[in-house]
């Protein structure tokens, strides 16, 4: 741990004077970059007054990769590759809106059986992410036990994801124009179009199994658990207006009370033919939060258990020029992403890469509203409320 | 209702007689000095803010391939999208701004989400951005000096090894070829 | 042999040799016994490795591990306080041992004061948590300890309330005749005599309080926010490393053990059962019931989140001390009319 900081632990030199009041000066409490409840390395600078935060000031900016200058040097194929980094906990969920927004400058169309695909993984993609964080909020507020239980099940899923991808956290499995058709690598193999891995589907339902299993274990365990309620309920509101104003969206909208689901709003992939509730909550409160991803869980399962039974038979991939050239012009595609909105705005010059790609983020605006959140809360409760907010570094970072 | 048609009504909303809906996508353009009114006419009906940007217009670039329009005019693009959660519409509003004195209006009072957005469009392009509470830097360290998403900086790693082009095309799966290419023949 | 027993500062010494002993090995028991249940619980094996197959092993590779460690004292240290407070916390836990009545002869002194003191003697750590929070010139410490400190204090009041009920209702404040008070028979079936533990003669209730204001006293989950790992790192406890970090960490274990066995004394019958003989089997009997609390404590702490520090206080001062006190004067009035 770092040493105190000298100007403000004043009485460790016994100059306490007793007088009426009490002088107790602030003192500025420096959580990070290096944390064990900070998912990554942010660093929080808060004054603090006894256990009230009086001030706070997220310093972000440790893991800036800068991925919107690097995509100006690369070929959208090669950004594929690196866009799946962004949002590491669900990896195949951040490749899917920069797909569609690339496919609709070029204007192609992909196959419905590569539609299926991707909404499974994403969906997929969405159980391992909510799975993470349905298991760390608990383990910040001191019950270890959901972590080994929600990680246990997510292991089925990566599998599954690592099966028909080849990758657990970064699948790079997305092909402009659909998914990746070819197996095999060199080029003294003749490639051959690989479907899904035998077994997949029937394998992914009972994994669904597993995990609505998993879910109903953690509303006992958890959601159930008095202290847990005590910890998380009424702690952390954000109001519905201060939410939309400040950009927040996903879960942590949700749970505010507003229902805006883009997997209901927009078309980016089929969902449409698929039977789903979007989970709100009402108070906008750390519990909401964990209820509504909770609930959101078992919703992704009923997703995919529905896109199972109805995949169809088909290609994988449409048919695309060997050298990608994306027409000029400028699109804006989001995505409902396990941890809010994500965007890609393209801005093409008719090149082999983007003249502009503008990266937005769910994580950095949820992560913006934290100063104004945090004023006046228990140093205790900022940790159930970082901890419930779900954002990962290297999405606030880029 | 369709991007055209909701373009159309944004503009009219704002006074602006530039928009456009290609690809889907429904964009304004607002003059520089109607800016935060814009915003704050369409605050009630857009109240979810959902990013805020820009890009460099220049006719040569230091790194990546030179843009195909011949008529580009040098200037900032700022751009925010704003959304409705009722019915899922989102618009891009976007202004332009010079290159020899970026300053523009802040949006902080109208949207609480601006903060952190414009302080990023300012660390990377060296916007101003006048009114803003708390104008510093967001991602890159205090020594820092220029700003990266600018056309003319220069990515570091490109100087050393110039832009190689298109390598390691991956050929179609009834196709066999050559798992590299010449960059000369990529075109 | 009957010379050592007989000399004064032989059988004294016999006596701290005695209580170490029991303490150390106590403590490896339990880490490991925690190690592995908590496993179980999160479907996981626990230790694997050390020591073969069940990785019994384990506690003592960590002890040794902890001992061959550098001797860190943070430079902005208090350096006597620094040193001294590992000390402090670990002496207040052994001198509860001196009480416990393992059979009617084998207990280090049957102290008529036997309770009184164990509580006042348990108290004595929460000085010396206080000593490590402040000397370790660190503000997550100073925070863990300020916290640890309003807790103890906190919890104090619950835990003798609770036993107050069972001393009226025993009549001494002895341990051995507490066992004793709770053999005695409470009704006949017939031809036998039925005792049952005061837990089933009505101090339910102050079973209840004292094991939870144990918790507390013990800084186990759900009351450990002095050692909020995820918050403060480890709160009081950050700087210390090497064999002063062992002495926290067994006195936290020795004190399970202390607080299962004075429970399991005051409430559960202590080393009796009945149709055993107290003398011979009194031992076996203790470590049992002292094994199923100690499951418990475990239990508790795998299961549950933790209290925020004011839920915490609101906690014991608006419902435990009122229970407490309601509960002694029930038994008190039962007491006297029945």
């Amino acid at each position: 741990m770092t040493t105190a900081d000298r100007q403000t632990l004043s009485m460790h030199h016994s100059e306490v004077q007793v007088s009426v009041e009490l002088q107790t000066p602030d003192m500025t409490l420096n959580l990070g970059p290096q944390h064990p409840s900070t998912h990554g390395v942010l660093r929080l600078v808060a004054q603090v007054d006894g256990e009230v935060i009086k001030e706070l000031e997220p310093v972000v900016g440790y893991m800036h990769r800068g991925y919107e200058k690097l995509a100006e040097v690369r070929t959208y194929p090669q950004i594929t590759a690196l866009v799946n980094r962004i949002d590491w906990v669900s990896g195949f969920a951040n490749e899917i809106p920069f797909m569609v927004a690339t496919e609709r400058l070029m204007g192609i169309e992909v196959p419905e059986r590569a539609q299926y695909i991707r909404l499974i993984l994403t969906e997929m993609a969405r159980i391992s992410n909510h799975l993470v964080f349905l298991s760390s909020l608990p383990l910040e507020l001191g019950a270890a036990t959901p972590l080994m239980h929600a990680l246990r099940e997510r292991e089925r899923v990566l599998d599954l994801i690592e099966g028909a991808t080849g990758g657990r956290f970064h699948p790079n499995f997305n092909r402009i124009g659909g998914v990746k058709p070819a197996a095999g690598a060199g080029s003294t193999q003749k490639k051959v179009v690989q479907d899904l891995p035998q077994g997949f589907l029937e394998q992914t339902k009972s994994a669904m199994e597993y995990v609505r299993d998993v879910c109903a274990d953690m509303v006992n365990l958890v959601l159930g658990n008095e202290i847990f309620m005590q910890r998380t309920k009424g702690v952390g509101i954000i109001p519905a207006d201060k939410a939309l104003a400040f950009g927040v969206s996903g879960p942590n909208l949700r749970a505010s009370g507003v229902p805006f689901d883009l997997r209901k709003t927009d078309d980016y992939l089929p969902y449409s033919n698929f039977d789903f509730d979007v989970v709100t909550g009402s108070n906008g409160d750390c519990f909401d939060r964990y209820a509504v991803r909770l609930e959101e869980v078992v919703q992704a399962s009923r997703i995919v258990d529905q896109a199972v039974e109805e995949i169809p038979a088909g290609d994988l991939q449409a048919k695309v020029p060997r050298i990608i050239k994306v027409p000029k012009g400028e699109i804006y595609v989001r995505a409902e992403n396990p941890k809010g909105e994500m965007g890609y705005y393209i801005v093409s010059e008719g090149g082999r890469g983007p003249y502009r790609l503008k990266i937005r983020t769910a994580s950095f605006s949820n992560l913006s509203v934290l100063s104004w959140l945090l004023k006046g809360q228990l140093v205790p409760d900022l940790i159930a409320i970082l901890g419930s907010l779900d954002f990962v570094l290297g999405d606030v970072d880029r | 209702m369709s991007p055209s048609e909701l373009a159309s009504r944004i503009a009219g909303a704002v006074g602006s007689d530039r928009f456009s809906s290609d690809n889907g996508t429904a964009k304004v353009h607002i003059a520089a000095d109607r800016w935060v009114d814009a915003h704050r006419t369409l605050s009630a009906e857009m109240p979810y803010f959902s990013w805020l940007s820009a890009i460099d217009w220049a006719t040569e670039v230091v790194v990546g391939d030179a843009p195909e329009s011949e008529d580009i005019e040098p200037r900032y693009e700022v751009l925010s999208c704003l959304g409705n959660v009722e019915n899922g519409e989102s618009v891009v509003l976007s202004t332009a701004i010079s290159k020899d004195d970026p300053s523009l209006d802040s949006l902080a009072d109208v949207y609480g989400g601006a903060d952190w957005h414009e302080r990023e469009a300012a660390e990377m392009f060296g916007i101003d951005f006048v009114g803003h509470p708390n104008l510093t830097g967001i991602y890159l360290p205090d020594s820092f000096e220029g700003h990266p998403l600018r056309k003319s900086f220069a990515l570091l790693s490109r100087e050393v090894k110039p832009w190689p082009g298109t390598v390691d095309v991956e050929p179609m799966p009834d196709e066999e070829g050559p798992s590299t290419e010449n960059p000369e023949d990529a075109g | 042999m009957s010379g050592i027993l007989d000399n004064f500062w032989s059988l004294l010494a016999l006596k701290i040799l005695f209580i170490t002993g029991v303490m150390m090995t106590v403590s490896l028991v339990i880490i490991f016994a925690e190690l592995k249940i908590s496993a179980h619980m999160q479907s996981r094996v626990g230790p694997y490795f050390a020591g073969g197959r069940y990785g019994w092993a384990q506690p003592l590779a960590d002890g040794l591990k902890f001992i061959q460690k550098e001797d860190l004292v943070p430079a902005d240290a208090d350096r006597p306080v620094f040193k001294f407070a590992p000390m402090v916390v670990l002496a207040g836990t052994l001198a509860v041992f001196v009480i416990v009545p393992f059979s009617p002869d084998l207990v280090v002194r049957n102290l008529d004061l036997g309770v009184f003191y164990a509580l006042a003697a348990g108290s004595i750590g929460t000085v010396g948590v206080l000593m490590a929070g402040w000397s370790s010139a660190n503000k997550y410490s100073l925070m863990g300890g300020l916290r640890a400190a309003a807790q103890l204090i906190a919890y104090e009041l619950p835990l003798v309330l609770a036993v107050v009920g069972v001393v009226i209702q025993a009549g001494t404040m002895s341990m051995v005749g507490i066992v004793e008070a709770q053999a005695a028979p409470v009704f006949h079936l017939g031809d036998t005599a039925i005792s049952l533990p005061y837990i089933f003669q009505g101090q339910f209730v102050g079973f209840i309080i004292f094991m939870i204001a144990a918790l507390a006293e013990l800084n186990r989950t759900p009351f450990d926010m002095p050692i909020a790992e995820s918050e403060l790192v480890m709160g009081y406890l950050t700087e210390y490393s090497g064999i002063r970090f062992t002495m926290f960490f067994l006195g936290e274990y020795a004190g399970i053990f202390a607080m299962s066995a004075i429970a399991s004394t005051l409430f559960l019958g202590g080393y009796y059962f009945p149709g055993l003989d107290s003398g011979t089997f009194g031992p076996l009997v203790l470590m049992g019931k002292v094994g199923l609390l100690v499951f418990l404590i475990i239990w508790v702490r795998w299961t549950l989140p933790r209290l925020r520090e004011d839920q915490l206080q609101s906690f014991a001062w608006k419902w435990l001390i009122p229970l407490a006190l309601v509960n002694i004067a029930v038994t008190a009035t039962f007491k006297v009319v029945f």
